[in-house]
């Protein structure tokens, strides 16, 4: 148990079971967020044949973008190539998580287009159940909580995968179903599959001591490089691809900046995987759905002709996924547990040759390389100066399909989101230096 | 990467979970319309 409570001389004594669930919900926030700007896409300039993977290249490209500022901006490249050092053969794990991310993110844009966001999202949403399985069956995560724990995890997490049930029938009504409802449904039952497998390497690298923001810089190549190939081989050659980005030029600046929301919110889930583990991390970043929701209801005014039940049943359902939130956020791992979350990690320190001691601390949010300022290299400031011209050049000359939008709460909203934002990036600095 | 290393890779099961449901899902994909 010390080792959750304890700190580095000179920083916030927060136990890291809390700070993972700060996380967890921040990364809720943003991931909800980057709903947003692709509702403002205007898909009808699409191919309606392959927009699904025009789309997820979008924003896997304003992913890629994203996922190599933020880390160089927070750590330096010198703490990255030094981490990635130090583990190499986690790079594999990298890649593949990446890999399973594209292939599940373009299955969720055929689930979406095929049965409607509102039956789609709580279907994929069945991804905490399954990292939640994996977490309990490779990581000998909530092994020797007791009964009390697991009730507290398990009923936490079916609450918010039942909250998202109720939430999508409420707003079924919402949604234009076309038909091919069963691929649909195939098509968001997979993705599930492949998110909640995807947690394996997030895990396998936290517990072997690296840190989060090396993670996602090589776990973008695996995404991008994956989405590539499958919208090269589906659109049938790089030069039809060409001509199909060529066409979407004027929408992509929305699949972009959701790409960029998505990836904050996933740099805190990572965070949380890391500190509170995925059966308890993965559901409470899920709880995005409310985000995504407030975001519809409020902003662009989705839910305006719902009928009273209808608007009731949304907040029972938001109700309980709330609740089932509060009780994984106080399911705080006990001593024979984390005595098991030990043995998983010892596991990967004898079969791949890691320093335990060292592993321990960066474990514990006290990774020594931590305390030295990273050694700043000029092509840092190119890498920025670069992301950052890519998205004024794609915000210039930018269309967008015509929405009412109800600018007020999309004010509250924002500030709602930079908030959370705010607040956890302070406490993870100060408590871990972002390690 | 040592030689010991590549086999500790290839023999853990943490690697083979996470390849066979990617397949899966590739398959998966390419089949939709």
């Amino acid at each position: 148990m010390s080792e959750n409570l304890t700190a580095a001389r000179g920083r916030s004594t927060l136990s890291l079971h809390k700070l993972g669930v700060f996380c967890g919900l921040t990364a809720a926030v943003w991931l909800g967020t980057a709903e947003a700007p692709t509702k403002l896409v205007n898909a009808g300039l699409l191919d309606a044949a392959f927009a699904p993977f025009i789309l997820s290249m979008g924003m896997v490209m304003g992913a890629f973008v994203a996922r190599w500022t933020v880390p160089t901006l927070l750590k330096g490249t010198g703490f990255i190539f030094s981490d990635l050092r130090d583990k190499p053969h986690l790079i594999v794990w990298a890649l593949l998580a990446g890999m399973l991310w594209a292939v599940a993110n373009t299955l969720t844009i055929f689930a979406v287009r095929n049965v409607g966001l509102s039956i789609a999202f709580p279907l994929w949403n069945t991804n905490s159940l399954v990292g939640l399985f994996w977490g309990w069956l490779l990581f000998k995560e909530l092994r020797g909580s007791g009964v009390k724990g697991w009730s507290k995890v398990l009923g936490g997490a079916f609450a918010i995968v039942g909250g998202a049930a109720v939430l999508a029938y409420a707003t079924a009504s919402e949604s234009e179903t076309p038909g091919k409802a069963l691929v649909g449904i195939v098509a968001a039952l997979g993705a599930g599959v492949l998110l909640g497998t995807m947690y394996i390497p997030y895990r396998k690298a936290y517990i072997s001591g690296m840190n989060p923001l090396s993670f996602v810089t090589i776990f973008t190549f695996g995404e991008l490089g994956t989405v590539f190939i499958l919208t090269a081989v589906k659109v049938g050659g790089v030069a039809n691809l060409t001509t199909q980005l060529h066409l979407a030029r004027p929408m992509l600046f929305w699949p972009f900046l959701g790409g960029f929301c998505w990836v904050i919110g996933d740099l805190f889930q990572n965070f949380a995987a890391k500190y509170i583990g995925i059966g308890r991390g993965i559901p409470l970043s899920n709880t995005n759905q409310l985000w995504g929701l407030a975001w519809g209801a409020l902003v662009f005014a989705e839910f305006s002709g719902l009928s009273t039940s209808a608007k009731a049943l949304i907040l029972t359902g938001s109700l309980v996924m709330i609740a089932g939130a509060v009780s994984i956020s106080m399911a705080d791992p006990g001593p024979s547990e984390l005595v098991n979350w030990k043995q998983a990690r010892d596991r990967e320190c004898e079969r791949y040759g890691l320093d335990a001691v060292k592993v321990a601390a960066v474990v514990a949010g006290d990774d020594p390389l931590a305390e030295h300022p990273p050694v700043r290299h000029w092509l840092e400031a190119v890498v920025m100066i670069v992301a950052v011209g890519i998205f004024v050049w794609l915000g210039l000359g930018t269309v967008s399909q015509h929405l009412s939008l109800n600018m007020p709460w999309m004010i509250v909203l924002v500030i709602g989101t930079i908030l959370p934002l705010g607040l956890c990036g302070t406490l993870l600095w100060r408590r871990t230096r972002f390690s | 990467m040592k030689r010991s290393q590549s086999i500790a890779i290839l023999t853990d099961v943490h690697l083979w979970v996470p390849i066979g449901v990617l397949i899966l899902g590739i398959i998966l994909l390419m089949s939709l319309r």
